[in-house]
């Protein structure tokens, strides 16, 4: 369902010149998983999520979403992916069914279908009490509940969630990660990038830990605890981060990072 | 495109847009309750003024001739225009001062003003006296000096030679003295004067001399009896009226003052010619008669010509101003941007969405508030009956007519489709609704001027004049004018000449504005854009530590922006350099001071930006050697393209403004034959062919073009190339150039075809316009009978092209530009250098495949 292969993306940044957002990313997420993306704040994660939405694009390498490719299909992938995350908010002047029933037209749902379908996710999500609520009058566990009623609206196959517990309590939290469960019971194919480890452990298939724009191991949790040695998630986290922090201070002293002098030419006579 | 989605998003947004209480009160209640409001305001204002009657004093009231001049403590009421005037001067005589009204508060006030008025009588008999004793002693002096005018030289000057000098010396000195202390004892009672009359509450008063009714009766009755050899017919001491300029008050109260006593003084002559048995028009010898054409709707039509251009571009613009920063800016700040991106909807359909919610807003707004105007205007003026004569002199306003109202929306659509995109296109741009708002507060001061330009009564688009057409394809500016000359006149049909140009152009400025809105919607880079501190030190420090091989886009656009501010702040010390150049070594002081401009303010700013900001400075400028194939095309285009350029500047002439005096002096030194013809070459040709291309086809073109597109980076470095200019004409012909020499820049992927095109170029400019005048000499029937003549003929501005020539021309360009435009020698990949471009290099290399 989505296949990531040596994605890249950099950009300018004014302390640190270029950088590496992402660095040779590649991964495959199959329908009827959750796949995690563990890393620290600036790893990456939301990057790669963004590019995988089709917000930014890629300076290197390509990503498929059901076998189409982010840059060259984009609305093709737009309408077969659920995206949600804690920057995409709400609005404020509108009511949570109206905003629901808009990105339901917005897929191009027909009036009937669009009916019976918020009336199902309504009723799931238990957000009949407060259908006619403005945005701006919700709380956040309102607002966390439109946001994924309006990824899902539309019933996509693949769903993209970053980081969508950050800055809510546990209650809702706990809400959010069960729909999340459940969805994927029902067969969809997830992506989830967060910094929870319990999250992690309790949500995901495989999970990947990203670090400074690099994947730096993969695979199901219980792989990764053997391989590595390390029975606590936590500690296996740490020990990776600090493990390729080291390596990548010894390797800068001798080699430099960037290329110099004049631009490639392709002569075509 | 999906139209379906433009709707969907158009909706919600004008939904949300009426729902926010910040845009309903900027859109519909501040124009419907503003401007009643003022008008109520500017009502009760008028009220409150002529509430105020102005005090009048006058002393001598018995002296007053006939007719009648006061009834009571008023002037008589039909000595007024309006009549009603009469209530706003309050008369104080000291006749009546010594009736008590039985109101013992304004019996106090007038006793006491009336004894101002007497103290301020003294002061100004005092003056009078005064005065007579100056006017007379004057003179004397100046009979004095005519008698003697060399023995009085003689006596300031030196000392005095004769006995009959010394007297006339001493007898000056006496009198200059005399003169001196009487002025200065003017002076301290003109002072105490205006101490005395600012301390009182008189603010004006009128001191009627002793016997001037009789005085005026005896040479009445003389001038019946046609008696008037007698000397001192007319030298009775006449009235006084003593006001005070500086102060407003008394101006007002002067100016009724002035208009009473003129219609009482014209009812005395009247009567005084009539008792006489003479004609009634004997003070009158000319007594020109008025015509005022203007007519009521004509009137109107004027208040609304002026009027409604101004405040519909103010409206408009502040109409997309707040809705933009809202859908655009808002969006971002609240978060739901990155929500509306990733639904299928393109970037496209939602600026296309946001854009007509914008626009709706900018033209309601507009029609609003012209509304609103209109009705409060017309109701106040139609209510002036009931009170408000201040008014009275604005003249009947009624609304513009129906097809005027009509070429109203049919205008306003077009600019409100500009602001809206122009505004969508900033806010976008902003990280948040506060930024957006320092962002388009410029484009709100700019709109401002532009409505300033075109309210002034000089700038008009019809009657047809030399910039007319220019006018109208300015932003802006076209539909201002455009609309005062058809509000002026709905049916004019004349005018309407410009209706083609000034849509077609608008439609064209807002379409690109709109392009411009999608690609800043479709940048990754303004969209998501962090909100860093802004470090300046940091910022240079990036800009010199992670230089690459060649400029960026931003780097390009300021070194334009460099290259411009440099030219403006030089425009003075150039002009004074040549200020004072004797005519004859102008020509030459000229094209020295055109070498060093263009050595200093557009090869210098490129140069150094290119060694400072670039790695690669041969990259930059292009410094390789091209292929042979392309220095002959560029060798050869000149020929051709010349021609073509030169009529069509030429058949466009009726278009463009006059050229101002400094260009055209300038040209004129082209084709002076007393200047040598190397030097002619160095300044028009060779200098600009290296200079301008170094900076514009070198630093600029390359920065421009960093993002890829090559397209875009040429059109928009010809134009750089064109605004450079300054000159309309030659912004337009520069522009095309630019063009051509972007094309063949950025094929032939070197410097050299470019400098060389554009030293041919404008050396055949300078020998076209020599030959022209060197043929004319001695050839001219000799080409006149050869074939020739269907290929060029001369004419007093130089040789000029025929149409065979300019078909040929024609045919032979277009096969070479688009041999140019096939033919990619080189495929410049700057963003290969990176590593992180290396695999984007291999796709470089698939998609670009040799064609040759």
């Amino acid at each position: 369902m989505i296949r990531v292969t040596e994605l890249t993306k950099g950009f300018d940044d004014l302390r640190r010149g270029w950088v590496a957002a992402l660095d040779n990313v590649s991964f495959e997420v199959h329908p009827g998983e959750i796949y995690g993306l563990l890393g620290p704040n600036g790893a990456g994660k939301t990057t790669c999520l963004r590019i995988l939405s089709t917000v930014l694009r890629p300076t290197g390498g390509s990503a498929t979403i059901a076998g189409y490719d982010v840059t060259t299909h984009p609305t093709e992938v737009r309408q077969r992916i659920g995206f949600m995350s804690n920057n995409t908010g709400i609005y404020d002047r509108m009511t949570a069914w109206e905003m629901v029933e808009y990105y339901g037209r917005l897929y191009g749902l027909s009036e009937d279908v669009l009916k019976r379908r918020l009336d199902s996710i309504f009723t799931t999500l238990q957000m009949h009490d407060f259908r006619d609520t403005l945005g701006a009058k919700m709380s956040t566990g309102m607002k966390q509940k439109v946001s994924i009623a309006r990824a899902i609206v539309h019933d996509p196959p693949v769903l993209i969630f970053d980081e969508p517990t950050s800055g809510l309590d546990v209650l809702v939290a706990r809400k959010v990660l069960s729909t999340v469960q459940s969805l994927k019971d029902q067969g969809k194919c997830i992506i989830f990038s967060t910094h929870i480890m319990r999250e992690v452990e309790k949500l995901c298939d495989r999970i990947a830990i990203i670090h400074k724009g690099s994947i730096l191991a993969s695979g199901t949790l219980p792989e990764l605890q053997d391989k590595y040695e390390q029975p606590d998630t936590e500690e296996l986290f740490f020990d990776l981060i600090e493990q390729h922090d080291g390596e990548e201070a010894r390797s800068s002293k001798s080699e430099t990072r960037r290329a110099n002098g004049d631009g490639l030419s392709v002569n075509q006579d | 495109m999906n139209w379906k989605n433009i709707r969907l998003i158009f909706l919600r947004e004008v939904r949300d847009q009426l729902r926010d209480r910040r845009t309903l009160f900027m859109v519909a209640v501040l124009p419907l309750m503003l401007y009643p409001a003022l008008g109520i305001g500017m009502l009760q204002m008028t009220l409150l003024f002529t509430e105020q009657p102005r005090t009048v004093v006058i002393l001598g009231e018995k002296h007053l001739p006939q007719p009648q001049l006061l009834d009571g403590d008023r002037f008589v009421s039909n000595w007024f225009i309006n009549p009603d005037d009469a209530s706003k001067l309050k008369v104080i005589t000291d006749g009546s001062a010594n009736e008590p009204s039985g109101d013992s508060a304004a019996d106090e006030r007038q006793t006491r003003l009336i004894g101002q008025a007497k103290a301020l009588r003294t002061r100004v008999d005092e003056h009078a006296a005064k005065k007579a004793e100056l006017d007379q002693l004057e003179v004397e002096l100046r009979n004095l000096l005519k008698a003697a005018p060399t023995n009085a030289e003689l006596g300031i000057g030196a000392e005095a030679a004769t006995p009959v000098g010394q007297t006339t010396s001493s007898k000056l000195t006496e009198l200059t003295k005399k003169i001196g202390d009487l002025k200065a004892k003017l002076v301290v009672i003109d002072h105490d004067l205006s101490d005395l009359f600012a301390a009182s509450q008189i603010q004006v008063l009128i001191v009627v001399p002793d016997g001037l009714k009789e005085n005026i009766e005896r040479v009445n009755h003389l001038i019946a009896e046609r008696e008037m050899q007698s000397d001192g017919l007319m030298s009775y001491p006449r009235p006084t009226i003593v006001k005070n300029r500086a102060d407003d008050k008394s101006v007002v109260a002067y100016s009724r003052v002035r208009e009473v006593l003129d219609a009482w003084e014209q009812e005395i002559l009247r009567q005084r010619l009539s008792s006489a048995n003479l004609p009634q028009e004997l003070p009158n010898p000319v007594g020109s008669l008025q015509m005022d054409l203007a007519a009521e709707e004509q009137l109107s039509a004027n208040v609304w010509s002026k009027m409604f251009p101004a405040l519909l571009v103010i409206m408009a613009v502040t109409g997309a101003f707040y809705p933009a920063v809202d859908v655009a800016a808002g969006e971002k700040e609240r978060g739901t941007m990155e929500t509306l991106l990733i639904c299928p909807a393109t970037r496209t359909e939602i600026v296309l969405g946001k854009f007509l919610t914008v626009m709706c807003f900018s033209v309601s707004t507009a029609l609003l508030n012209l509304m609103s105007i209109g009705m409060t205007g017309n109701y106040m003026l139609s209510a002036r009956g009931a009170g408000a004569g201040a008014m009275a002199k604005m003249g009947e306003v009624s609304l513009p007519s129906l097809p005027a109202l009509a070429w109203l929306l049919a205008l306003l659509i077009p600019l409100s489709a500009l602001f809206s995109a122009l505004c969508l296109a900033l806010a976008t741009f902003a990280r948040s609704s506060k930024e957006g708002q320092y962002y388009l507060t410029p484009l709100l001061m700019v709109s401002i001027g532009l409505t300033v330009f075109c309210l002034s009564p000089a700038v008009e688009i019809y009657p047809v004049h030399q910039a007319s057409w220019f006018y109208s394809v300015m932003p802006v500016v076209g539909i201002a004018l455009l609309l005062k000359a058809l509000l002026l006149n709905p049916g004019n049909t004349e005018a309407l000449i410009f209706a083609g140009p000034v849509l077609v152009t608008s439609i064209g400025y807002s379409l690109l504005a709109l392009w411009w809105a999608i690609e800043q919607f479709s940048s990754e880079g303004v969209l998501f854009r962090e909100g860093e501190r802004f470090e300046p030190a940091l910022w240079f420090k990036h800009l010199l530590r992670d230089k690459e091989p060649t400029p960026s886009f931003t780097e390009a656009g300021f070194c334009f922006v460099m290259i411009m501010l440099a030219q403006f702040a030089s425009m003075r010390a150039f002009g004074q350099s040549i200020a004072f150049v004797a005519p004859e070594q102008m020509g030459e002081a000229m094209m020295r001071l055109l070498v060093i401009q263009q050595i200093a303010i557009i090869a210098c700013p490129a140069l150094f930006m290119g060694l400072i900001l670039t790695t690669s400075v041969r990259q930059t400028f292009r410094l390789r050697w091209p292929g042979w194939r392309f220095v002959v095309i560029a060798a050869l285009l000149p020929f051709t393209l010349h021609p073509l350029s030169l009529e069509l500047v030429a058949s466009l002439s009726w278009f463009f403004p006059q050229l101002p005096e400094g260009a055209a002096r300038l040209m004129k030194t082209m084709s002076d034959h007393g200047q040598p013809l190397w030097l002619i070459l160095l300044s028009f040709a060779a200098a600009p062919a290296i200079c301008e291309e170094l900076a514009f086809r070198g630093f600029i073109l390359t920065g421009f073009s960093r993002n890829g597109r090559t397209g875009l980076a040429i059109g928009i470095s010809a134009v750089t190339f064109g605004v450079m200019h300054m000159i309309p004409q030659q912004v337009f012909n520069a522009t095309l150039l630019g063009l051509v020499l972007g094309l063949i820049a950025a094929r032939s992927g070197s410097l050299l075809p470019g400098v060389v095109f554009h030293f041919l170029f404008n050396s055949m400019a300078v020998v076209r316009e020599r030959v022209g005048t060197a043929l004319a000499d001695g050839h001219m029937e000799e080409l006149q009978q050869s074939a020739w003549r269907w290929f060029v003929s001369i004419e007093p501005s130089g040789l000029r092209y025929g149409w065979p020539t300019l078909l040929i021309c024609g045919a032979s360009s277009t096969l070479m530009l688009l041999w140019v435009a096939r033919h990619s020698q080189v495929q410049t990949c700057s963003a290969a250098s990176h590593p992180m471009f290396a695999d984007k290099l291999a796709a470089v290399k698939t998609i670009v495949k040799p064609q040759a």
